[in-house]
């Protein structure tokens, strides 16, 4: 079902989700990214690929600020969302990381059961009017996170029981809790087994529908899988970003080439 | 496939204004930072409270009022005999020397036309219970000077040093039977012409503790010697058999129950209350080995055992942090395991197991409830030692017994001298430790 | 110089020789040539160094320890029951003769009198009493018949003990070292067995650990067992009065200290445990590099004071300060009379929860840093503040790591002594008031041994039970801290 989507170009115009202009990452003096512009498109997959190290997962940070935890991590330039500047003074990286979720590289469910992994993010922020607006939301959660069939019964037993797979797939349930418009995931499936993968990958495809997904994942076959745009990130530089089908089938760029034919790496 | 539940509209909102809910989490956010901050400033306050209270009360201690008198030695009432024989002179007691005093404090008062109503006898009331003792040592050392005026600096009473430093003033000293406003004035006048003044006193650095009447008297001298005996025998012991059993520990113990005890035992040692290691000490060295009460030797072989846990952790944590190409290499050119030990790990890890026993010496400086079960408190030792042996065997006190002893006497003047030889303690610890940090840094490798 | 020393140094003579001369041995038998040899000639020395001094000092160790025990159980034996008097014990009886014996020995060491002499004494011709006292040697009472023919007892089986240990040892060292001599020749493997010595050395060291331990249980077990003869143990457990009293009826129970006790530590911890605990957090999730550069180290200080400078900071100063504010009347600040001495379970225990601020918090700061970063990026990524995310994934992950920190700080308030001593008073009572004084276990400990009590007497011995009591109570503590600890670890690993 999803190989047809290799070829296939979207239809229509979708929105600007989100816009980013010059941006700059130092880590103290490490010049991680470099003059990095892209339009990342609503209700689009969009998947950062490139070798190890090309900052693919900085920029991603960047895009809801967790960049912010690290002390020696400087950012510059322009990141709007629904023409917001996140790095505005005025903006609470509390209230955007509400509207910009994220799913992580390894599975990471707090201790505590499911039920309160997923409703964590609500409570928070005050979704909730009461208990079962709250059930309301989990169940909703868990659903769009493809795990809801597996769990209904064991809703209180701890979130770190589950298999890797299922864990990974709470975490995407936990992160899409809070109604975010954007999901951010860093290479949420290079810790799963394949059938895991699989999993996760087919919920990707409908998580689309109801928001904007960047991806960052080392698996240029995932990101021809999943995305509908790509970008390809080396040494900090994005280097090439349009239609998925056209950066693997006919790139632009010879460092683009070099990485698709297994050059570089 | 998953099911989809229609979600219910949700209206855009911006990420430039703040809603309220937003607010109200920063301000708790706000309010737990600054928890934190309290917390760390109170902890921070109740050291420098601590550190202030210390010096301000025990800097006093380093101070002594002291007299300055011209002491007519009278060959009538010190050598009747008339043949300067030691023997015959030591037979005047300290009683017989009074009169000098006297004589001497009515003579500077008459010289300096002090006007006062005491007796003579009255006078001598504000020297030190010790002056008289000091004239009779010092005749004892020369008898060939009797006869002459010799000029003696005396401690003044405690009553008087007191007064000199705000302690004891005329309004309180109400029934005091040991000082009088009269003599109070006469001191006055004394300190006025300048033979009357507080100085920097060594004799509470140098000197042995006193009797309950002679707090001026007393010092922290002998209670180092104590101290410092223990601490030789802690080293001695507890140096060697702590890095035998950490060497045995991390080397070449086979990994079976019996280890597992010998760990477990370790850790439960290092955490059992100090003052069983008192009771032990009681029950096993003086009650059981009969090995004499209030000896440095037994509080150095109780100290030993409270001292062992630290130092084997730490010296573990040293071999441990040696790496095992080191270990392979000796062993790649045909060293036996024990020499591979001995000759390469060991000297590696010495840095690290000398800052863990100075460490573990410093903590076991400042022990003191071990040491109040055997006995190393509340005796006056007056002579520093005059052997190793005599040294380690003879009754004597250590340095927080002694303060803690001075506590117990519930005089302020020995409140002061307690605080001052916790200054001494504290001088000995920081120095220890500032050695042990510069050790550390100075010869850490970092592999 | 006494037969021991004499015997020691002779060993230590001999196993210096034996040093020498196998290691010259080993190179002759060797025909001058070093590279024959299994091993290095310093092996051979130290092997045959090892075999003399180390089998008899051991033995001499041995029997020093064991010979006053066993002589004295002899003589215990013929001192016959009805010679006990009223009020007294045969501990009382036997610490007399221990002392007539001591004494006797000092009057032929001054040269008083000469060894015959003092075998032939009589107690009805020679008063006994003040030969002893004239060379220092105290006795209660008049020295009964039965008492020094006991003691002569003593010092004739002491004198044979020595002797024989004589006999045993010295052939022993003599042995061992003709032995490990002869036994230097080229094909012998000195190292290795010089390396299995070191390794017996070795394990020895560190079974002392164990060794420790024992001693101190059964030390306090003999002794609380001695106890709980004189004392039923009903009243010790359970009995709510703690009155000694030198005519003998004494009320001796534990739970009035009990009480004094955890009142003290409870306060302790109201202390030390929110503001620890918030002093890591700030330091660990908050503080930037200098500040905790700065503040970390200057905290551990308070770790490292002495606990005879907080029992002196209680009783000097914080006491008085708490008077001026609690007592005092009408010169006080709140005009109150509450409190009327320095010394309280408030004093004792505002104090001692500063002295264990630094333990709190070193032992959160580990804890808290235990808890890996990607729970913290998964609660920051949903968009918890740094507060949220502490209070509500970072405490709750590490929260049976905190409350063994807790536990362990209680175990060490409960022991502690110095503070409690000085801080907070000798009467023993069920209180509320935290401005009373209120006594503790250790403060009872320290004062049933060092009064001028008998030693036999339940109102001292009352000190050991006291003592094993402590100990079990702490241990226990430590035991389930470590317990909590070590099963709720493997949650987020």
């Amino acid at each position: 079902m999803n190989d047809k989507n290799i070829m296939e170009s979207h239809m229509g115009t979708t929105a600007i989700k989100i816009s980013a202009r010059d941006v700059q990452v130092y880590y103290g003096d490490n010049h991680a990214i470099k003059d990095v512009s892209i339009d990342i498109e609503d209700k689009t997959v969009t998947a950062f690929i490139g070798p190890s190290g090309c900052g693919k997962s900085t920029f991603l940070r960047c895009l809801n600020r967790m960049n912010d935890t690290i002390d020696i991590c400087k950012v510059t330039g322009e990141i709007l969302i629904d023409d917001e500047d996140i790095y505005d003074r005025r903006v609470d990286p509390v209230q955007l990381r509400a509207k910009v979720g994220m799913v992580f590289q390894k599975p990471n469910p707090f201790p505590k059961s499911i039920y309160d992994n997923v409703a964590y993010g609500p409570r928070i922020h005050g979704h909730a009017q009461n208990k079962a607006d709250l059930d309301d939301i989990v169940e909703r959660a868990l659903r769009r996170g493809a795990i809801w069939n597996e769990v209904k019964d064991r809703l209180q037993s701890p979130g770190t029981g589950l298999s890797g797979g299922q864990q990974q797939r709470l975490c995407i349930a936990r992160a899409v809790a809070t109604e975010p418009e954007v999901l951010l995931m860093d290479e949420p499936c290079s810790a799963l087994d394949p059938i895991a993968t699989a999993q996760v990958e087919e919920l990707i495809d409908e998580l689309r529908q109801s928001f904007s997904v960047v991806i960052v994942t080392h698996s240029m076959q995932q990101a021809a899988r999943v995305s509908q745009k790509t970008a390809f990130f080396h040494l900090g530089n994005m280097v090439e970003y349009g239609e998925t089908g056209q950066i693997f089938t006919t790139p632009q760029d010879p460092r683009t080439e070099s990485y698709i034919t297994g050059r570089i790496g | 496939m998953t099911d989809a539940i229609q979600k219910p509209e949700k209206k855009k909102s911006s990420l430039l204004l703040l809603d309220a809910r937003t607010r109200t989490r920063n301000a708790a956010e706000k309010r737990f930072k600054a928890y934190g901050m309290i917390a760390v400033a109170f902890g921070l306050l109740m050291l420098s409270i601590l550190v202030f209270n210390i010096v301000t009360r025990g800097a006093g201690a380093y101070q002594q009022t002291f007299i300055a008198l011209e002491v007519e030695l009278l060959a009538g009432k010190l050598d009747k005999k008339g043949n300067r024989d030691v023997d015959d002179l030591k037979k005047v007691s300290t009683f017989g020397y009074t009169p000098l005093l006297s004589n001497a404090l009515e003579a500077k008062v008459t010289e300096l036309g002090i006007k006062t109503d005491l007796k003579a006898k009255k006078m001598v009331g504000i020297l030190s219970k010790s002056a008289a003792a000091q004239v009779r040592d010092y005749v004892l050392n020369n008898p060939n000077k009797i006869g002459e005026t010799i000029g003696f600096e005396f401690l003044a009473s405690s009553r008087v040093d007191g007064y000199l430093k705000g302690r004891v003033s005329r309004d309180s000293i109400g029934n005091d039977k040991n000082i009088s406003p009269a003599q109070l004035d006469l001191v006055d006048a004394l300190k006025a012409e300048g033979f009357l003044a507080k100085r920097f006193n060594m004799s509470f650095i140098t000197g042995s503790d006193a009797s309950d009447a002679r707090p001026e008297a007393a010092g922290m001298g002998t209670s180092m010697i104590g101290s410092f005996f223990m601490m030789l025998v802690v080293l001695v012991l507890a140096l060697p058999i702590g890095v035998a059993a950490s060497i045995y520990l991390e080397e070449f113990a086979p990994k079976n129950w019996i280890t597992d005890i010998i760990e477990v035992n370790i850790s439960n040692l290092a955490a059992v209350p100090s003052i069983v290691f008192g009771i032990l000490g009681l029950a096993m060295f003086i009650n059981y080995m009969h090995l004499p009460n209030s000896a440095p030797l037994v509080g150095g072989l109780v100290l030993t055992l409270m001292t062992l846990p630290t130092i084997i952790i730490s010296t573990r944590a040293s071999l441990k942090a040696v790496p095992p190409s080191i270990r392979d290499a000796a062993l790649g050119v045909g060293a036996s395991k024990m020499q591979s030990v001995f000759h390469h790990v060991l000297p590696l890890a010495a840095p690290g197991i000398l800052t863990g026993t100075i460490i573990g010496l410093a903590q076991a400086l400042g022990e003191t409830a071990p040491l109040l079960l055997i006995g190393m408190v509340g005796f006056i030792a007056s002579n520093p030692p005059d052997s190793i042996a005599t040294g380690l065997l003879s009754p004597n006190s250590a340095m927080p017994a002694q303060v803690y002893e001075w506590a117990k006497r519930a005089d302020p003047a020995f409140y002061e001298r307690a605080w001052g030889g916790i200054i001494i303690l504290l001088v000995f610890l920081v120095t220890m430790n500032t050695i042990a940090v510069i050790l550390r840094r100075r010869f850490e490798r970092r592999w | 110089m006494s037969t021991t020393s004499l015997l020691v140094i002779a060993i230590l003579i001999l196993a210096t020789l034996g040093y020498f001369l196998a290691g010259k041995r080993a190179i002759s038998t060797a025909g001058g040539d070093r590279r024959k040899l299994h091993s290095l000639p310093v092996y051979y020395g130290s092997n045959a160094a090892m075999f003399t001094a180390i089998p008899a000092l051991g033995v001499l160790l041995i029997w020093l320890l064991a010979q006053p025990m066993l002589v004295e159980r002899n003589v215990l034996s013929t001192i016959p029951d009805k010679f006990i008097p009223e009020g007294s014990s045969i501990g009382l009886v036997m610490s007399d003769v221990r002392r007539v014996a001591d004494g006797l020995e000092v009057v032929v060491s001054t040269g008083i009198l000469s060894q015959n002499e003092t075998l032939k004494l009589d107690t009805e011709q020679t008063d006994i009493r003040a030969l002893l006292a004239g060379v220092g040697a105290a006795v209660g009472s008049d020295v009964q018949p039965e008492v020094l023919e006991a003691a002569q007892n003593y010092r004739a089986q002491t004198k044979m003990g020595q002797l024989w240990m004589v006999l045993i040892v010295a052939p022993l060292a003599l042995f061992g070292f003709a032995l490990s001599v002869l036994a230097a020749k080229p094909t012998f493997r000195a190292r290795n067995t010089v390396e299995r010595g070191i390794l017996a050395l070795l394990v020895l060291a560190a079974s002392l650990a164990i060794l420790t331990t024992i001693g101190i249980v059964f030390s306090m077990l003999f002794e609380s067992i001695n106890f709980f003869k004189l004392h039923p143990w009903t009243d010790f457990f359970f009995g709510g009065l703690w009155a000694p009293n030198f005519r003998g009826d004494s009320d001796l129970s534990i739970l009035p200290l009990l009480w004094g006790t955890i009142y003290i530590s409870i306060i302790a911890l109201i202390v030390a445990v929110p503001v620890g605990l918030f002093a890591a957090i700030y330091l660990s999730e908050y503080a930037g590099p200098r500040v905790r550069a700065f503040a970390k180290p200057l905290l551990e200080i308070l770790a490292g004071i002495p606990t005879i400078v907080y029992g002196l900071f209680a009783l000097l100063t914080v006491g008085p300060a708490l008077v001026r504010v609690f007592g005092r009347g009408e010169e006080g600040l709140l005009g109150v009379e509450w409190m009327s001495g320095a010394t309280a379970v408030l004093t004792a225990g505002l104090v001692m929860g500063i002295m264990l601020i630094p333990f709190v918090s070193s032992l959160s700061d580990d804890i808290i840093n235990a808890v890996p970063q990607s729970l913290r990026d998964g609660s920051l990524g949903l968009g918890a503040t740094p507060s949220e995310t502490i209070r509500q994934v970072v405490l709750p992950a590490a929260l049976p790591g905190i409350v063994g920190a807790v536990l362990l700080a209680a175990s060490r308030a409960i022991g502690e002594t110095m503070i409690v001593v000085l801080g907070a008073g000798a009467i023993a009572k069920f209180s509320a008031n935290p401005l009373e004084a209120m006594t503790t276990i250790t403060t009872r400990i320290v004062s049933q041994l060092t009064g001028d009590t008998d030693f036999a007497s339940p109102e001292t011995l009352v000190a050991f039970a006291l003592g094993l009591t402590l100990f079990v109570l702490t241990l226990g503590l430590n035991v389930i801290a470590l317990y909590i600890v070590r099963k709720y670890r493997e949650q987020y690993d």
